[in-house]
């Protein structure tokens, strides 16, 4: 499977009588947007507006964020499953609208996650500072029950990221990447010397803002199983999780996982880049046992050297992270695992919720608990009092003076368990 | 900058007053520097002074802890030091624990920066790594002259209030606190470059370091208790009045072997707790409360289990290094199979 | 059956399933959970599903075996044990009572979403 990923970069974001890209600045035309979201019953507004790097700007709660792309050539279209149909895709030319990014926002529950600040203290430990933003605040229709409105809160983010991607389509990249993946056999031919390395991607899928969508369908039903990795380059992993908004995957992230390129970065040279594996982070402890088992079964039958294996959450996914480690090291395959912490405010409490000596080889994306100070913003994009009620904050933690004292976990995206970020710990 | 004063603490043996047999004696002051602090000094040349150099009998100071801590940092307040330095003590179990306590009243009751140097598995580093600057040492007075060498560097930077870095750069004892930092490479590069190490065998640094967690899988359960040779074994320091075998009240070195033929039920004439760790009115009373040698009497009557075994083993935990327990543990169990014994009831407190 | 503090819980499932309410909070539950694990039932789900964590939520529900097994299981033990000894971390450390101070609507959502994750294991 050979994907071309062209970038169009994106170096500002404005509204305009006419969405269109225009000298790598990003229009957007608010009436036509909004039309096509209220399109969907279940909404009863919604609000368009924009942030940029370096504003005095703070968007929260974040529900997701989502990259405009689009499918040019091959098969099947972005987001497979949601606003295209289920064909198989990662193949062909794809265009990404680069420096650019959807934010979605809206209250589904009481204590909503998740905090993007563009400049101050904050904007350091989330990527989505420095990106030229459309953000969604979304409104459900009264009595909308919460299942129906996350969903709802979802496609909008996907159907406004097509949109949005679509401009790019008949556009120059400036930059190409290509990514090839090979067959098991083209493989071993053609890399007969190198480490076969793979990637084990746990996906939380837990329930209600706690699920993950491969190709549409609900990641708790999968088994684990083999997907190519630039199928994740075109949307055919999705989010619906937002709890916690530290260390849970946006779309964003998915479409740009970072271990995947930096695995096919290394791919023919120091490796080779066998396969991807996608797990899941069931509350079913027999379920856990299957995917863990299937998951070392899997490695074991690519005849794999080594794997990364990355996790999503805290607490009940640690359990299968170390499963997933344990039962892969048993079968001789060296792992390491990507995971984060939750160490206490001080750094000094048992940072993980499960552990085992076979885990030898960690990366961290940095404390959770830490606590941090954010100063006040001129706007807020969405609504302030949810930060009381986010995971890591507490009472009191929003100031009269519109200041935040809380822990790490309220910025999304700031602990990231891919290894997006370069926070960590010692 | 001003000469850096010191205050050095030590215990009996170490400040020459005497071994084992002073281990009894309370708190005192000395001038200047005394034993080790000599060559503490010495490595100081003038950019510090020793002023005055503490000590206590090992004994004293954990049989009388606060009391011996009140005693020490008001010794220490009045020479007013920039610094004090404990020890180093080895693998001194009591003096290990002594240290770390003086350091860590010292920087929280005088907001005084302390060091001090122990071995790995000195009973005192898991208790104080985290809040005391702890560096490692050998485990005997052979390595003087290399825990001096190695704790002066860090002693000069905590006493002029200089930052102190990383574990790794500044040679102390890790103390499990978790710091965020950022890195030069994203997360997903580090992971692929410490997987790529790993896979040619290459040295590579773990960012978290598994707690060490020794998980004994447990035996098969006991197929029929009616038939059990049952023994007991304690950490809770149950031994014959006046404690024969002088069993330590804490960071114990051994641990004892006692017979129980004709003894059903364990009385305060006979029986007493050598535990420096926990209240021991209640266990003097009655020491069937923490060896319940009373109720398997009882049951062995009664025919619920086999037998009690003749003899049983005690030790105190207060303070006992793990490899100390593991050591016991191991030629106890030896005993215990000899004897024909399938079940063990320990009790801790 | 499901051992629970969610009132939602309990109404949702009390005609389908057993349901072993609990008059008291999260730790309780957990409790609960321990004490018929110990009497030989099995954990069926992990008793920290979910990614919030113990001091951000006032609800727990966890599903054991119905009836107890033959032997104890020792896994059971253990992840019982164990998510006791996080819950206890988690809530003498953090400064957020955002479990049991939240307001009654919060509650609600706190009461959905558990319903929700315990959902995710019952309907196989």
């Amino acid at each position: 499977m050979k994907l071309e990923v062209g970038y169009i970069p994106i170096r500002d974001i404005r509204f305009g009588p006419e969405s269109k890209v225009d000298n790598n600045v990003l229009y957007v035309n608010k009436r036509e947007l909004s039309a096509l979201i209220l399109a969907d019953e279940g909404i009863a507004s919604v609000a368009l507006d924009l942030a940029r790097p370096g504003e005095s700007v703070r968007i929260t709660p974040v529900k997701d964020v989502i990259e405009p792309r689009v499918k040019v050539s091959g098969t099947g279209g972005i987001f497979p499953g949601w606003c295209a149909k289920v064909r198989t895709v990662g193949e062909g030319k794809t265009h990404v609208l680069k420096g650019a990014a959807v934010v979605t926002t809206g209250k589904v529950v009481g204590f909503q996650e998740g905090i993007i600040d563009m400049s101050g203290e904050g904007a350091q430990y989330t990527p989505f500072s420095k990106l030229n933003s459309l953000v969604l605040v979304i409104q459900p229709k009264e009595g909308t029950e919460s299942h129906a409105y996350e969903k709802s809160l979802r496609l909008a983010g996907l159907k406004t990221a097509e949109y949005l991607g679509k401009l790019a389509e008949h556009l120059e990249p400036e930059e190409v990447h290509t990514y090839e993946t090979l067959s098991v056999t083209e493989g071993i031919k053609k890399y007969p010397e190198l480490p076969r390395v793979g990637y084990v991607l746990m996906l939380q899928s837990q329930g209600l803002l706690h699920d993950t969508y491969v190709y549409g369908v609900d990641a708790k039903q999968t088994l684990p199983t083999l997907i190519g990795p630039t199928e994740l380059m075109d949307g055919a992993i999705v989010s619906g999780n937002c709890v916690s908004a530290c260390d849970k995957n946006t779309t964003y992230h998915h479409l740009n996982n970072p271990v995947v390129e930096d695995l096919f970065s290394e791919h023919g040279k120091a490796l080779n880049f066998t396969g991807l594996i996608i797990t899941n982070e069931n509350v079913y402890l027999a379920d856990k046992e299957r995917s863990s088992d299937r998951t070392a079964e899997l490695c074991a039958y690519l005849g794999l050297d080594g794997v990364i294996i990355s996790q999503e959450g805290f607490g009940n996914p640690d359990a299968d992270l170390i499963m997933n480690c344990r039962k892969i090291e048993a079968k001789g395959i060296r792992t390491v695992i990507i995971t984060d912490e939750y160490a206490g405010q001080d750094g000094a409490s048992q940072s993980l919720a499960d552990a085992d000596a076979a885990a030898d080889a960690v990366v961290t994306g940095g404390n959770a608990n830490m606590v941090i100070h954010l100063p006040a913003m001129d706007r807020v994009i969405g609504s302030i009092d949810r930060v009381d009620h986010i995971a890591g904050g507490w009472s009191g933690s929003l100031k009269e003076d519109g200041t935040i004292t809380a822990e790490l976990q309220v910025i999304t995206g700031a602990t990231n368990e891919l290894g997006f970020n370069t926070l960590s710990a010692r | 900058m001003s000469q850096i004063k010191v205050v050095h603490y030590l215990n009996q043996f170490f400040a020459q007053v005497g071994g084992e047999e002073k281990a009894n004696i309370p708190p005192e002051i000395k001038e200047g520097p005394v034993g080790p602090g000599m060559a503490f000094q010495a490595a100081f040349q003038d950019q510090a002074k020793i002023v005055a150099t503490v000590l206590c009998g090992d004994s004293y100071f954990n049989e009388h802890t606060e009391e011996s801590v009140d005693a020490v940092l008001e010794m220490i307040r009045t020479q007013k030091p920039d610094l004090v330095i404990c020890g180093p003590a080895f693998n001194a179990g009591r003096y290990g624990v002594a240290c770390g306590t003086v350091a860590s009243a010292v920087k929280e009751k005088l907001g005084i920066p302390a060091v001090t140097g122990m071995y790995a598995e000195n009973p005192g580093v898991d208790l104080f790594k985290s809040g005391v600057y702890i560096v490692p040492t050998r485990d005997s007075a052979v390595g003087m002259r290399d825990a001096v060498a190695a704790m002066v560097p860090l002693a000069l930077k905590l006493a002029r209030g200089e930052s102190v870095g990383s574990s790794a750069e500044e040679g102390y004892i890790p103390m499990g606190i978790r710091k965020n930092f950022f890195e030069t490479k994203r997360g997903s590069r580090r992971a692929v470059d410490m997987l790529l190490k790993k896979l040619a065998g290459e040295p590579f640094e773990t960012e978290f370091p598994m707690p060490d967690f020794d998980r004994v899988p447990p035996n098969a359960a006991v197929v029929d208790m009616r038939k059990a040779k049952v023994a007991l074994v304690t950490s809770g320091g149950i031994v014959p009045k006046g404690n024969p075998d002088r069993i330590e009240s804490s960071s114990a070195s051994k641990y004892g072997k006692y017979d129980l033929e004709g003894v059903t039920d364990l009385t305060a004439e006979e029986y007493e707790t050598a535990h420096g760790g926990y209240d021991p009115t209640y266990a003097n009373e009655d020491a069937d409360r923490v060896l319940p040698v009373d109720m398997l009497r009882e049951f062995e009557k009664e025919g619920k289990i086999g037998s009690l075994s003749r003899y049983f083993y005690s030790t105190v935990g207060n303070g006992t290094a793990v490899a100390s327990s593991k050591k016991y543990a191991q030629e106890i169990s030896k005993e215990l199979v000899a004897d024909g014994v399938s079940a063990v009831i320990l009790t801790s407190t | 059956m499901i051992i629970t503090n969610n009132p939602l819980v309990r109404s949702t499932y009390e005609n389908a399933h057993g349901v072993l309410f609990v008059e008291g909070n999260y730790r309780d539950v957990l409790v609960q959970v321990r004490d018929l694990v110990h009497r030989r039932h099995h954990l069926i789900t992990h008793p920290m599903m979910g990614s919030l964590k113990p001091n951000e939520t006032p609800y727990r529900s966890v599903i054991v075996s119905d009836e107890p097994q033959k032997n104890v299981d020792v896994d059971s033990v253990l992840i019982i044990e164990e998510a006791i000894l996080v819950f206890d971390r988690f809530t003498k450390t953090a400064r957020s009572d955002r479990g049991t101070g939240s307001t009654e609507k919060m509650k609600e959502d706190f009461r959905e979403i558990d319903l929700s994750l315990l959902g995710s294991a019952l309907n196989k």
